[in-house]
């Protein structure tokens, strides 16, 4: 594999973003033919991707190094830049009849779509901390327009002013970090940094501490771990409901895509340091986004604030990473492909049936959801059974892999807090279902004219399903047994030495 | 050859899918239901009669499911879970019998479903396996209570559905602490339940791997402070969830606590009986008073469940053959009872419209053949002699005399309690003036007589030849109880 065959999806990906933002501006297309060829440039790249992935039959083996080892292009990588193409398209996709009635997607929109995914597929390739730094801002900065997209709705503006200070400031850190650490390594490569870390692991590390907590601030952040939560919920609440669907499913993927790398490889020696904070962060986000998602009756805010919640989990795993136990990195990966299938899900569903923004998702709104539409409310259940962890999900096993490599770490005590965290989200999740079903229904049928949308949700639910029980008995789907696999490459890819 | 455990566990899973997809009419459904039933109940009468009582697990099923972590698809048959299996093949084609009449769609999909899952918690024999099983058979029954429910329902839906999750969610940590171990010690992941037995953890770490598991089961039987949950959602719950959570659901909850932590900690048994015993005897009298002291009529079933339960966890935790032995048949003689009662009270619920024991009566001048079932089943349940209750707590008292004075005194007086509120209550709601409500009151129909006679006839099987059942699982206890750390100590 070249330098250019494993460049080439985000060749494909930045270059049709340009491409986009011209014609958008030079030409009268509809939004439904830009939608059209928007996802024709990210399935070309999404095809590359596979074809590569099937190529090497999902091992790891050493990648050529790219731009002097500032980019790679290992399992690690591509299994994420999987995830995010896959997310924005399936945004796409399920926002058809959101994104065609409302005025406010243009074409720029799909523009910023593309260099939001640019970012993020850059940053997972990231092996550099400058290069890390811009991929991570050029994401974010598409993102803060993209919640901004409905300048008429004060609440979106609000959301894309707080999102914007907020970002940029915790987005800063990250920057200072990588200036700490490159004054005592004098690199910025990871790879270096950790040789250097290892060479001189009897000296002083003040500095290298310093910026590792400085860079973790922006991360956890931006994955909206208490206490720099704030603005989570406004931010998921302002954006219309294919953003916050495309966001949510892939933004914090990608943050953790770097986290993981910085913290699996390069810090691994002096990881303990962290740990405290890290466990201290993790019990009061579980805390925290627990108790701000029972009192939520806005079903999108809901989902933001137990966003906050799985933050905690993954945290929980990535506490335990390092120590003594060997399942915790890869449950991290296993647990964001399931959130991600899970969120997707739901967020695109809601963003289906309440196209009109002036309808509010509440519980009320809700209220026997289950009699005038049986199968979307089914697969809502299945979402949301998903995302509680129930067993036959995916989410179930997501949490099973995390709470195994807490205790493998022996940290018991997380896994129990996450088991009691787990026990009240059964209670807002399971709120939705039987507001959809143990109510008589109020409002009329909605008028659902697409055919693609539920479609599309009727196989994420398919797969959500068939990622907590499937069988090896079907060797080419990969079930429940073969994400777990894929996890554990591209975790075993990271640490493969040039 | 058909793998029969497999399909007795998925025949029902899977034509709920397919009657589910196809967007079948209800009547297809009923008929589907039943046959697919009945084919249940053929394949357990094949697997009772091919069952080797002096060999021990059989029928085995085993297939690698996550390799990587060692999760097995493990399920069998032995001496314990044989009656359960039965009882749940029995009883299932004859509650869709008595429910004949109910028209929703969302009922019998659910009902299959919790038949399928019940049936898989029972034969499973790995941990993860069975963790699977028993949190899917909630949901069902959470459906069928929130959907067709009465009064209260939402609230005590959400009320059983937060208290036994909350047990099952302690019991995931225990599950989990005890893999790693295992991993710890051996180097390989399994959750296979006998690689998983005798692990040498300190006496603190199984204190708190035991409690995960207690509270899960404990929960679902309800052992005593555990119950709160148990006569709302009993009084509120629609008939097919009642006879499923008692006659079914509860017994897998005790089956759970011999399989799971007696085989996973036999070396603990003996210091921990004790603390366990003592709450289910408090149980058993609360229970059996609470019963006294109800008017609604489910809610006083509902307690005389829960005192019968609190007793089958007596004879399991007097550690001696007899009340082993009895434990396992009051787990088949009271899911019957129970079943035939239950299902009797849902008849006499849809009749009258009440659930006051005071507004009832007079039914046996109006309904002769119903009086007539009402009163066997009740008699059932208290364990007259000729009925399979007799036998099986006959057996429990025998063994709570072996074990102690005190424990046989108290056991044997509470069964008197039980006697008398049933006489009372019969008293009340079969004989007296007929009142407004039991005014109408007709008389058994076919489709209930047809499920009826057979839970009867068994029960009368059952209590006058005792031995042929008996003998199906009695060498796999005493090989147990022989071999097991118990016996050896004293």
């Amino acid at each position: 594999m070249t330098q250019f065959t494993s460049l080439l999806p985000i060749i494909i990906v930045g270059s049709g973003a340009i491409f986009l933002m011209l014609l958008s501006a030079f030409s009268k297309l509809t939004i439904k033919e830009l939608a059209r060829i928007t996802q024709t440039i990210i399935l070309a790249a999404l095809a590359i991707i596979l074809m590569t992935l099937f190529d090497d039959s999902f091992s790891y083996s050493v990648y050529p190094e790219i731009f002097h080892n500032m980019l790679t292009n290992d399992s690690f990588a591509l299994l994420f830049n999987f995830i995010f193409l896959l997310g924005a398209l399936l945004s796409i996709y399920i926002g058809n009849v959101y994104i065609e009635k409302n005025k406010f997607f243009t074409g720029e929109t799909f523009a910023l779509i593309l260099f939001s995914l640019f970012g993020m597929m850059l940053l997972s390739m990231a092996t550099e901390m400058i290069t890390a730094f811009i991929s991570l801002e050029i994401a974010s900065l598409s993102i803060y327009v993209l919640v901004g997209l409905n300048r008429k709705s004060h609440k979106s503006s609000e959301a894309v002013f707080k999102y914007l200070l907020l970002g940029s400031f915790g987005g800063s850190f990250f920057l200072m970090g990588a200036a700490f650490i490159y004054a005592q390594t004098g690199t910025t490569q990871l790879g270096e940094i950790a040789n250097f870390i290892s060479a001189n692991i009897e000296q002083d590390m003040t500095l290298i501490i310093i910026g590792g907590t400085l860079v973790m601030i922006t991360l956890v952040f931006k994955i909206s771990a208490v206490p720099f939560q704030a603005w989570t919920i406004d931010v998921y609440d302002g954006a219309s409901l294919p953003v916050t669907a495309y966001m949510a499913s892939t933004f914090k993927i990608a943050i953790f895509a770097i986290a993981l790398r910085l913290f699996l490889v390069d810090f691994n020696l002096i990881q303990d340091i962290w740990d405290q904070l890290l466990v201290f962060l993790t019990v009061i986000t579980l805390m925290v986004g627990s108790l701000l998602a029972i009192i939520q009756n806005n079903i999108k805010r809901m989902l933001a604030a137990s966003s906050m919640v799985h933050s905690g989990y993954l945290l929980i795993a990535l506490a335990s990473t390092g120590i003594s136990g060997t399942s915790a990195a890869p449950s991290i990966i296993f647990y964001l492909i399931a959130y991600f299938f899970s969120a997707i899900g739901a967020f695109g569903l809601l963003s289906y049936v309440s196209w009109d923004t002036r309808r509010r998702a509440t519980y009320e709104d809700f209220k026997g959801f289950a009699h005038i539409h049986p199968r979307l409310a089914l697969m809502m259940t299945i979402f949301m059974l998903s995302f509680a962890g129930f067993p036959s999900t995916i989410g179930f096993l997501g949490k099973f892999y995390i709470f195994t490599g807490a205790i493998e770490a022996g940290y018991t005590f997380l896994a129990i807090i996450g088991v009691l965290s787990a026990f009240i989200s059964i209670y807002y999740y399971f709120r939705l279902i039987i507001v959809m079903y143990f109510y008589p229904s109020k409002h009329e049928a909605l008028v659902l004219t697409s055919k693609i949308t539920p479609t599309v949700l009727a196989l994420i639910a398919l797969i959500i399903l068939w990622g907590g029980i499937g069988t090896g008995l079907i060797s080419f789907l990969p079930g429940a047994n073969g994400f777990i696999e894929f996890a554990q490459n591209s975790i075993a890819s990271l640490f493969i030495t040039h | 050859m058909i793998p029969i455990l497999s399909t007795m566990i998925f025949l029902p899973i899977v034509t709920t899918m397919f009657l589910f997809m196809t967007r079948s009419p209800i009547v297809i459904i009923k008929y589907a239901a039943l046959l697919s039933s009945l084919i249940v109940l053929l394949l357990s009468v094949k697997l009772f009669n091919n069952f080797d009582a002096t060999s021990s697990l059989q029928f085995v099923e085993k297939y690698q499911w996550i390799d990587k972590y060692g999760i097995t698809y493990h399920i069998g048959v032995d001496g314990y879970n044989l009656m359960i299996v039965m009882a749940i093949a029995i009883l299932m084609p004859l509650i869709y019998l008595t429910l004949w009449k109910r028209n929703e769609k969302g009922y019998w999909y659910n009902l299959l479903l919790v038949q399928g899952a019940v049936m898989g918690a029972t034969v499973s024999f790995d941990l993860i396996l069975f963790y699977l099983f028993w949190e899917t058979m909630l949901l069902p029954i959470f459906f069928i209570m929130g959907l067709y429910g009465y009064e209260d329902k939402i609230y005590s839906t959400l009320k059983f559905t937060l208290y036994t999750l909350l047990g099952s969610l302690l019991m995931l940590v225990s599950i989990l602490y005890l893999a790693v171990e295992h991993y710890n010690l051996t180097g390989t992941w399994s959750f296979l339940l006998n690689d998983l037995k005798a692990m040498p953890l300190s006496t603190e770490e199984i204190f708190w791997v035991f409690a995960g598991f207690i509270f899960a089961f404990g929960i679902k039987i309800p052992l005593f402070p555990f119950h709160t949950w148990l006569p709302s959602a009993y009084a509120t719950a629609p008939s097919g969830a009642v006879v499923v959570l008692s006659s079914i659901m509860a017994k897998i909850g005790v089956y759970a606590i011999w399989r799971f932590l007696f085989f996973l900690f036999p070396q603990m048994l003996d210091s921990f009986a004790p603390y366990l015993l003592a709450p289910a005897l408090i149980g058993l009298i609360y229970f059996g008073i609470g019963a006294i002291m109800q008017d609604n009529i489910k809610r006083m079933f509902a307690y005389s469940s829960g005192s019968h339960l609190s007793l089958i966890l007596i004879g399991l935790l007097l550690l001696n053959p007899y009340g082993w032995n009895g434990s396992i048949y009051l787990i088949g003689a009271h899911a019957l009872s129970s079943g035939g009662l239950f299902l009797m009270v849902a008849m006499l619920y849809a009749r009258t419209n009440n659930k006051n024991v005071n507004e009832l009566g007079g039914i046996a001048s109006q309904a002769p053949l119903f009086s007539i079932f009402f009163v066997f089943f009740s008699l059932a349940i208290v364990g007259i002699p000729g009925t399979s209750g007799f036998v099986a707590e006959l057996l429990i008292i025998l063994g709570a005399f072996e074990h102690s004075m005190l424990v046989g005194i108290i056991s044997a007086t509470t069964l008197l309690i039980a006697m008398t509120f049933i006489f009372w209550m019969l008293q009340r709601v079969i004989f007296g003036q007929t009142q407004k409500s039991t005014e109408n009151f007709y008389d058994l129909q076919k489709n209930e007589l047809v499920a009826l006679v057979p839970i009867a006839l068994l029960i009368l099987i059952m209590g006058i030849m005792p031995q042929p059942f008996i003998e199906k699982f009695e060498p796999t206890i005493t090989d147990n109880l022989k071999s097991s750390y118990i016996l050896e100590a004293k």
